[in-house]
């Protein structure tokens, strides 16, 4: 077993290198997310609103749908309306729409538990538009819904290991090549375990740094 | 700049404040109907009445954070919400005329995610663009004349409703408001708490600050109000000094009020 | 599509379920067992539970599934695809159920414990009579969704040769060269699924919001 492990040694290099797609894959993906995420919720607390209700469906539709089929559908199923993907474009437009929808809601919900009083205060100070998203509303909200969103961001780096199933070379896709070139699957995917579990390690330390300075203003 | 002919008898060239007509209503409930005054720069008018009366929404109208269905508001003959031409007011041109006029929260609103000095400083840097520099003396000042300066690096969620709103009040002079709007300061406040607060809005007062006060604080309006509006049932029924509003109402309605509100500070005298 | 394909889907969506069902069904008490093991304090174990729950947590399923299913013969131990399965499923879900008790365990009032062992119960007692049936109430909508959640994993096990929904529907559409419909079919079977599941968690979450109110 120890042989094995100097086995995935010597190749850790394409181990980092799926990990390093893996992170730019997340990043990219929760970045693009949190913003589209941000646009949508605008709409969804809207929600005497008839395109409130449409955004409404839409997103509980995406939250009862298995990502693995999702990424399927764009990468085999897209090609048969006319619309061509490769498995980086595929994978990306599968977590970017999908965990847009769970952005949306998120910020949502942390939009409408905001106290109103802060928000009309900064519009009887002279807020509006951008200036009172920025300086307002966006502060106390990102404070609050850090950790909701601290484990989305783990859900995606979860998600993004399906994308191996479309050959998307990313940390477990690696870890399948190590293992199926060299035979020594059980060195190799635990190996990976451990970089996903550092991955999350990470993501949840950002959080309670932010967490911490919610509970000081708390 | 077009003077208006306004129904009111006080010289409009002197009114900081001009209400004109001005009615709302939520729903099928009228709050106010057609109700029109003036506030002259210095004054400090406290608006009172029994609850439901409209008090808090004609305040809230005067920078509209309600906004009124018919009537015109005029800060300084200038208009707020409708522009002269009768169209609403862009977000930012509003935004432009908040910023003239200083508000007072019921619940205190700071902003819960800056320091006390921040709070202050806030929206002097950032909406009216002010140097950071000379923003922070001032700021810093004005703490130290409502009695906060030690607690300025203190998060608001650290300190007491008494606290919280003196800094609020701090925060609402840091913009050098043509007009100070207060909607009811100490009703969140316990008791022992609301003292403080009411000597912050004598000394304003007192040194000529143009406040419209919404307040339940018989004793603060008796002695630091210039005028007594008396609101009943969406208008203005009695705007008197405060002495004669006190001493010898001119109307009813007023007359039950102030019976009603001497009985009840009997009654918690006599229980204290 | 033919009538045959059709079914197949709806035979691999039986196989899903079935699997899912495995699935709750021993991570719900494993979970919970993890969760009493780190709320009593054992020693030496409860760290290596709270490592096993972290790493759990953070692993996405199809590695754990690629690891058991490649890595167990790779140590001697034989396992097919629906074993690595379920036991995949149980291994991943157990440790979110793991934390869903545990935070309902913390949140449980000390007084009440006090209480019991005073007139008497013993530690058993006490916790099968007080503490559980509290305990699986409050929990109960956010075990709903770790059981909407593991359903909409399943399709993963497609990949060691399951034949559940997704394999149904590749296969299907390597076939027919037309994989737009059977995904389509084999979505318009997981949607309702998850959809009622996750409709009943927010009945329960409105039921209890509303019994709380009264009380």
């Amino acid at each position: 077993m120890i042989h094995d492990f100097g086995i995935v040694w010597l190749h850790v290099d394409l181990l980092v290198s799926g990990l390093a797609n893996t992170v730019i894959l997340s990043v990219s993906a929760a970045l693009s997310a949190l913003l589209i995420g941000a646009l949508v919720s605008t709409v969804l607390v809207r929600r005497a609103h008839v395109a409130g209700h449409i955004v409404r469906c839409l997103i509980d539709v995406a939250r009862c749908t298995p990502f693995l089929l999702f990424a399927y559908l764009i990468y085999y199923g897209l090609p048969s309306l006319g619309v061509r993907f490769d498995n980086w474009g595929a994978g990306m437009v599968a977590l970017i729409v999908y965990h847009s929808a769970y952005m949306a809601e998120i910020l949502g919900a942390a939009w409408l538990a905001l106290p109103r009083d802060t928000i009309e205060a900064g519009h009887a100070f002279g807020y509006s538009g951008l200036r009172l998203f920025r300086r307002i509303v966006m502060p106390p909200l990102a404070l609050n819904a850090a950790p909701i969103i601290g484990n989305q961001i783990i859900q995606i780096v979860k998600d993004s290991a399906f994308l191996t199933i479309i050959a998307l070379p990313e940390l477990t896709n690696a870890a399948s090549a190590i293992q199926s070139q060299y035979f020594v699957p059980f060195a190799a995917f635990i190996t990976a375990m451990l970089l996903y579990w550092a991955l999350c390690l990470v993501v949840e330390a950002g959080v309670s740094v932010l967490g911490r300075m919610a509970d000081a203003r708390r | 700049m077009n003077r208006m002919h306004s129904p009111t008898k006080m010289d409009d060239s002197r009114a900081v404040l001009n209400i004109i007509g001005l009615s709302k209503s939520f729903g099928s409930l009228q709050v106010l109907d057609n109700v029109s005054f003036s506030v002259a720069a210095g004054e400090t008018v406290c608006l009172l009445g029994p609850s439901g009366s409209g008090k808090s929404t004609l305040l809230r109208c005067i920078n509209w954070l309600e906004r009124p269905d018919r009537g015109r508001v005029l800060l300084n003959g200038e208009q707020v919400g409708v522009s002269n031409a009768g169209v609403v007011m862009s977000d930012r041109d509003l935004a432009r005329m908040r910023m003239r006029i200083g508000m007072v929260f019921q619940h205190f609103a700071l902003w819960p995610h800056l320091t006390v000095l921040q709070n202050v400083m806030e929206a002097p840097v950032h909406v009216q663009r002010r140097p950071k520099d000379a923003v922070r003396e001032e700021a810093e000042a004005l703490l130290r004349r409502v009695g906060m300066y030690e607690k300025r690096d203190a998060f608001p969620a650290r300190l007491s409703g008494g606290q919280k709103q003196r800094i609020g009040i701090a925060r609402a002079l840091a913009m050098k408001p043509e007009l100070l709007l207060f909607d009811e300061p100490t009703s969140a406040l316990d008791p022992e708490l609301v003292g403080e607060v009411l000597a912050v809005m004598r000394d304003l007062a007192s040194e000529g600050m143009t406040m419209v006060v919404v307040t339940h604080e018989m004793n603060f309006a008796r002695e630091a109000a210039s005028r007594i509006a008396f609101m009943d049932r969406g208008g203005i029924v009695e705007s008197a000094a405060p002495d004669v509003f006190f001493s010898a109402p001119a109307t009813e309605r007023a007359r039950q009020f102030l019976q009603r509100y001497s009985a009840a500070a009997d009654r918690s005298l006599a229980s204290s | 599509m033919s009538y045959s394909d059709v079914l197949s889907i709806f035979s691999g969506a039986l196989t899903t379920l079935l699997l899912s069902l495995a699935g709750i069904a021993l991570g719900l008490p494993i979970g919970l067992g993890m969760a009493l093991i780190r709320w009593g304090r054992v020693p030496a174990v409860t760290r290596f539970v709270a490592v096993y729950v972290s790493l759990l947590r953070a692993s996405p399923l199809v590695t754990l599934l690629l690891l058991l299913f490649y890595g167990l013969p790779d140590l001697g131990i034989e396992i097919g695809p629906i074993s690595a399965g379920v036991l995949a499923l149980t291994m991943n879900t157990s440790a979110f159920y793991c934390e869903i008790w545990r935070s309902a365990l913390v949140a449980f009032p000390r007084e009440q414990l006090e209480a019991a062992r005073a007139v008497g119960m013993r530690r058993s007692m006490c916790f099968r009579r007080i503490v559980l049936p509290q305990i699986a109430r409050t929990s109960l909508p956010a075990l709903v969704n770790e059981m909407s959640q593991l359903i909409k994993v399943t399709p993963v096990l497609a990949i060691v040769g399951v034949v559940d929904i997704t394999r149904a529907a590749v296969r299907i559409g390597a076939d027919t060269y037309q994989p737009l419909p059977p995904f389509c079919v084999a979505l318009a079977i997981y949607i309702p699924i998850i959809f009622a599941l996750v409709s009943v968690q927010r009945w329960i979450e409105r039921r209890q919001a509303r019994l709380e109110a009264s009380a």
